[in-house]
């Protein structure tokens, strides 16, 4: 599991929790800090990672996860599983969805739920 | 406090009482806790005050200030109403400033007040047209990238009328460089010039953000607050702003005791810089959350006023009694805030608001309803500010100054928090103080810890939020949210292309920009030179946010700790 956010963005409570308990959930975890969404890619790649989640607080999710989907194809991981979190309006849902990012954990979410959901559809 | 036959008296009707609780709840003990778990008892009585000192609760005004830094507070000056807000072009952030203006937002008599975010672009020192961007022009805050932008923000305004927080987080320095450029520009000499620096280049204690490593963060910091106070009498340096402690998990103890630290680290560096105390320290204030339980956030602002005064006085030598009263700006607690049935958050901010007005603060910033969901709309911005005037002008809370002082609960909470607070900041000192406790990313991690206990009580239901994991609503009412003008980045971006093109100033630039080199290399050198007066050159010779953060950060190092 590699889970980032942006190193411009102060939001980092919520990741940080979700990053615990994955943990204690037996999952491994990377949380990392990126600068272009470019990085988030990278690192996938070079750690084999079998889910990214990227958290945002600031805006900006859309084009992020649409650079971050092209990123993933061209490097031959479009397979994997990409679930965002954070500040997420519910009109930006259905955006979020047509790029093929899986899951959607905004606001008052619960670590379980994003863990029960990540063991789904890994574990399929 | 109490003579002996009174004394007397009160353990009398005390046995009573608890023979009376006895019978009806037997031996059970109620497991009663503040938020920041605290424990606390069901009723408090004259014997949980009678060994205070008064002289450490005094009258307001009166060393050590704990119940309010004047003697007069709300009867004579109500609390500055500043909403914090920004965001898209200057023009967009202009109209949201003339729209406060019109809703009756206003700052110290006369004075309009402004308090201005700038977006997370200009914050971390790039122009618009960089890649870095992250796609966040504007986004959450106001994109201020050059000298026209200022123009485009703030024209027709009478500056010396006008009270401005240039909340441009890290890069604080450069939007006053700007701004001091443009009060030239418009004939306001700096010195006329008031607002606020945010200076506040320690937040990266709280979170991995791209930083200035910490010990040239306190050269800055420090190097800063000698040009200006040296320049600038009036203007206010630095904002200590422990809020960000609370929003990032931490208890009121460990806000209360951060924040100390923080101020004795800043203040042993500005000391280093050749000033005194009383130079400086007239020109801090606080950021202070206001969180939700009620009694605990007021102990502890006025826990918090008496701790500073103590340790400015007693370990700085300060002699000015302005440099023992904690000017506090404050903010409802935006963490307590639920995406789900948003409209409940206006009871939440309203009860951070009662907080702020029984504590006796001196600005407050009120959250909007919707601000788990994204910036606020003119709808959520205006009940925010009817909050602060209701309290203001309805409720009588703001008559009296410090109503709760005697309270047996509040007076004994207060005590418990000094001293929980002392023994915490004992702590931090003893691992070496708040730069050496950033650096090993101690305080960090102590704020993750109390952050990851707050949401397992969540999630296990030992803490109630309403609407998250109790009473949740059936019902999905759609609220608006606030959607930025998309086409804001393409504006900043053909802006600063064209204003490169166009601005002139070559040959004065360059030198402006190798001249602030050797300026930066000086404060790292003992403090032997002051990076202002470089900036303000820049800033005359047309150069935009990211060629002087590119060069400050070339000198003084960038990257993030952990």
């Amino acid at each position: 599991m590699l889970l980032s956010k942006s190193r411009m963005d102060v939001h980092d409570r919520g990741v940080r929790y979700l990053a615990r308990c994955m943990l204690e959930s037996g999952m491994e975890v990377i949380l990392s800090r990126h600068g272009l969404i470019d990085e988030v890619a990278n690192a996938a790649l070079q750690e084999d990672v079998d889910v990214i989640g990227v958290s945002f607080s600031v805006g900006g999710h859309v084009a992020a996860s649409e650079r971050l989907r092209k990123l993933m194809q061209e490097k031959g991981i479009g397979e994997k599983l990409v679930i965002v979190g954070g500040i997420i309006p519910d009109d930006d849902i259905p955006a979020l969805k047509k790029l093929d990012i899986d899951g959607v954990f905004g606001a008052g979410s619960s670590a379980a739920e994003a863990i029960e959901f990540i063991n789904a559809k890994v574990n399929a | 406090m109490l003579d002996k036959k009174t004394m007397e008296q009160v353990e009398e009707l005390k046995k009573g009482f608890d023979a009376q609780m006895k019978k009806r709840y037997g031996d059970k003990p109620f497991d009663l806790k503040t938020d920041g778990g605290i424990p606390i008892k069901p009723v408090y009585g004259p014997d949980d005050v009678q060994d205070l000192n008064f002289k450490n609760i005094a009258y307001p005004g009166q060393y050590p200030f704990t119940r309010g830094i004047y003697p007069t507070m709300y009867q004579a000056q109500p609390w500055v109403m500043q909403q914090i807000h920004g965001h898209g072009t200057p023009e967009h952030c202009r109209e949201r400033m003339d729209y406060l203006a019109q809703l009756g937002l206003t700052g110290y008599g006369e004075m309009r007040s402004y308090n201005l975010v700038f977006d997370q672009v200009c914050k971390f020192g790039y122009d618009p047209d960089n890649p870095e961007n992250g796609d966040m022009v504007g986004l959450v805050g106001v994109n201020m990238s050059t000298l026209d932008d200022y123009d485009r923000l703030l024209n027709g305004l009478d500056l010396t009328k006008t009270s401005v927080v240039l909340n441009q987080g890290i890069h604080s320095m450069i939007a006053l460089a700007f701004y001091i450029v443009y009060g030239e520009e418009q004939g306001v000499p700096k010195e006329k010039l008031r607002g606020n620096t945010m200076n506040w280049l320690f937040k990266g204690w709280m979170s991995d953000l791209e930083m200035y490593p910490p010990d040239s963060a306190f050269m800055i910091m420090s190097n800063f607050i000698r040009w200006c106070s040296r320049n600038m009498p009036k203007w206010n340096t630095t904002n200590i702003v422990s809020y960000f402690a609370e929003e990032a998990g931490g208890t009121p103890v460990q806000e209360a005791a951060m924040a100390m630290a923080i101020s004795i680290e800043l203040t042993k560096a500005c000391m280093d810089a050749g000033l005194e105390p009383d130079e400086f320290l007239p020109r801090f204030g606080f950021q202070i959350a206001l969180g939700m339980d009620i009694f605990e956030h007021v102990s502890k602002i006025r826990a918090m006023r008496r701790m500073w005064a103590t340790i400015n006085k007693e370990r700085f030598g300060a002699k000015d009694k302005h440099s023992m009263q904690i000017r506090c700006h404050s903010q409802t607690s935006a963490v307590s805030l639920t995406a789900q049935q948003p409209y409940v958050n206006i009871i939440r901010s309203a009860y951070g608001a009662l907080v702020g007005v029984l504590s006796g603060v001196n600005g407050m910033t009120i959250n909007a309803y919707d601000e788990a969901l994204g910036i606020p709309t003119d709808e959520s911005l205006m009940l925010a500010i009817r909050t602060h005037q209701v309290a203001l002008y309805e409720t009588g809370v703001p008559n009296v100054t410090d109503p709760l002082a005697g309270s047996y609960y509040v007076e004994s909470l207060t005590e418990k928090i000094c001293e929980e607070a002392d023994k915490y900041l004992d702590k931090i000192e003893k691992l070496g103080g708040f730069k050496k406790c950033w650096e090993t990313g101690w305080l960090r991690e102590e704020l993750a810890n109390s952050s990851y206990e707050w949401r397992r009580r969540i999630d296990k239901g030992e803490k109630v939020v309403v609407g998250l994991n109790k009473h949740r609503s059936e019902v999905h009412r759609k609220t608006q949210i606030y959607k930025v003008d998309p086409e804001v980045k393409e504006t900043c971006i053909a802006r600063i292309k064209e204003y490169r093109a166009t601005r002139g100033k070559e040959k004065e630039r360059e030198q402006a920009l190798a001249d602030l080199k050797v300026a930066c290399q000086g404060v790292l050198d003992n403090h032997k030179a002051d990076f202002m007066p470089a900036l303000i050159d820049c800033a005359r010779a047309r150069s935009t946010v990211q060629e002087m953060c590119d060069v400050m950060k070339s000198i003084f190092g960038w990257g993030t700790v952990y």
